[in-house]
């Protein structure tokens, strides 16, 4: 499969460069638009959930906490919205001249991986003027966690660019699930909040599924390599158990979605 | 040697009544089909042999099209077999979509690398499709202002220069002016002297007889023929004329 795709890799590449140049097109900031939109959402969380909803369980600081987790949360949500239409977007081309077509979420993907990058190293820059202790083991398992994301987001992505050519329903609901998504992941506030006395019962109940969402175990891993020392996340239950469940169910989910994108790839020339 | 052999080439279109989710949900619990069917090819089988230039004519809705798009790779067939000996480039229309906001030159790249063409192969090629398009001091202005007779000429001239065994020509070459198109046509047959395998989808007929060694007749989605170039336009343009006298009487 590798081997194929590296024979397109100048196309890659050109698809890569092109997304990038078109995003910050006739923009006055370009490339800083990656670090301020961040930046941005993590003011106004941070003013809202921070101090008027009082979110912050203890959690210091607090707008480090908020800005760790979403920039994760940003290159996956952008990677899925966008992959979507990465087919159905590209409909003229698709019509007209056969290649493959998994390159199209592919480099979706990638170049939202650009932007990730930089983007993560503003986290390390204001953890250091908060004078914050790196945690050295969970920044070693930091580059296999992001990978980690990345195939599993390419595998959603996938899943996704492909049936939104069947039923562009699939653009609607997915809008609307990265929504609820992101509320279950803990950006906005710790896991501890979960197992507070005051939580209701069902609250408690489903904080021990909370980590059957990969995308909290993956942003969790994130906020270890600033908050181990306040015991997040470990004293909730990972890594380990649910650490081992994240790579399983992200490598049988990218063998479905290639396997699904395959077989539904037939079609999808006559059907775009 | 054959280029391309296509066996027993069966093609189905669905065409939905329905195309959304809940449309899906709806005849999924009813039970009902959920599309109709319709064939737009059905048993084609030919072979093109290397270094030939082939025909493919036909009437509209004759499954030229969808012939062509199998040949591409675009549209995969329902049955049957379609065998080919080494690299296709169609020729594509360009300036839709993706490409529009594109430059001609970076049209010229993304195309090559399209069709697999590393950095140094894009380098050797980029000049002269620059120069056998004629577009040199409009190669930096997107697609989008292009006139249809300059989207030709750029389609056409990085189709030819890709290093393509097989080349498979739509009627793109209805655009273009007159000068052009004679450039083409010396430029197909140049190419077809040199080894490579054509394939022509088209109506306009003269030219063909020119350029091409065999040909095909497609109707309704079948063969109706096979044979010499000039025996077959005979035969096409016959039955049109007989066709019209019925209608006449």
């Amino acid at each position: 499969m590798l081997a194929h795709l590296m024979k397109y890799k100048e196309l890659m590449y050109f698809l890569v460069h092109k997304e990038l140049k078109v995003r910050y097109r006739n923009s006055l900031f370009g490339f800083f638009w990656t670090l301020l939109e961040p930046l941005g959402l993590m003011v106004i969380y941070t003013l809202v959930f921070g101090y008027i909803i009082d979110l912050n369980k203890g959690i210091d600081p607090y707008p480090l906490y908020v800005l760790a987790g979403l920039i994760p949360w940003t290159f996956f949500n952008n990677s899925i919205r966008k992959g979507t239409k990465a087919l159905s977007g590209n409909a003229s081309l698709i019509k007209k001249v056969y290649f493959p077509r998994e390159i199209f979420p592919l480099t979706m993907l990638i170049s939202n991986l650009v932007n990730f990058i930089p983007a993560f190293t503003l986290v390390f820059i204001m953890a250091v003027a908060y004078g914050k202790t790196i945690q050295w083991d969970y920044l070693a398992m930091l580059p296999g966690v992001i990978l980690l994301q990345a195939l599993f987001t390419l595998a959603l992505a996938l899943l996704v660019s492909v049936l939104n050519v069947y039923y562009r329903d699939v653009e609607f609901i997915v809008n609307l699930v990265m929504r609820a998504w992101m509320y279950l992941c803990p950006i906005i506030y710790p896991i501890s909040i979960l197992y507070e006395e005051k939580s209701s019962e069902l609250v408690q109940q489903f904080a021990d599924l909370y980590f059957l969402n990969p995308m909290a175990v993956m942003i969790s891993m994130y906020h270890g390599v600033f908050f181990a020392d306040q015991g997040l996340p470990d004293k909730f239950g990972i890594p380990g158990f649910w650490l081992i469940y994240t790579v399983i169910l992200t490598l049988i989910l990218f063998l479905a979605a290639w396997y699904l994108f395959r077989r539904m790839n037939r079609r999808v020339g006559e059907v775009i | 040697m054959e280029a391309i052999v296509v066996n027993n080439l069966t093609k189905y279109f669905r065409k939905a009544y329905d195309k959304t989710l809940k449309g899906f949900f709806i005849s999924l619990v009813k039970g009902e089909k959920r599309y109709k069917e319709f064939t737009a090819l059905n048993g084609v089988s030919f072979q093109v042999n290397k270094g030939e230039s082939y025909a493919i004519i036909g009437k509209n809705g004759a499954g030229k099209s969808t012939l062509f798009k199998v040949l591409s790779g675009i549209i995969q067939p329902d049955s049957g077999e379609v065998k080919i000996e080494g690299k296709v480039a169609p020729l594509i229309e360009l300036g839709a979509g993706l490409s529009r906001d594109l430059t001609g030159a970076e049209n010229i790249r993304l195309n090559c690398a399209i069709f697999g063409l590393d950095k140094k192969q894009i380098a050797e090629a980029y000049p002269k499709i620059v120069e056998f398009s004629e577009l040199d001091e409009f190669i930096n202005t997107p697609v989008k202002f292009y006139s249809s007779g300059m989207k030709a000429r750029l389609g056409f001239s990085i189709a030819i220069h890709i290093d393509a065994d097989i080349i498979l020509i739509d009627e793109v070459l209805a655009v273009g002016d007159k000068d052009f198109k004679q450039k083409c046509y010396t430029k197909m047959e140049e190419l077809r002297n040199s080894g490579k395998t054509l394939v022509i989808v088209s109506h306009s007929l003269k030219p063909l007889r020119r350029i091409c060694d065999r040909a095909l007749i497609l109707e309704k989605g079948r063969v109706v023929d096979v044979g010499d170039i000039n025996e077959m336009i005979d035969k096409y343009q016959d039955e049109k004329k007989k066709k019209k006298k019925k209608k006449g009487a």
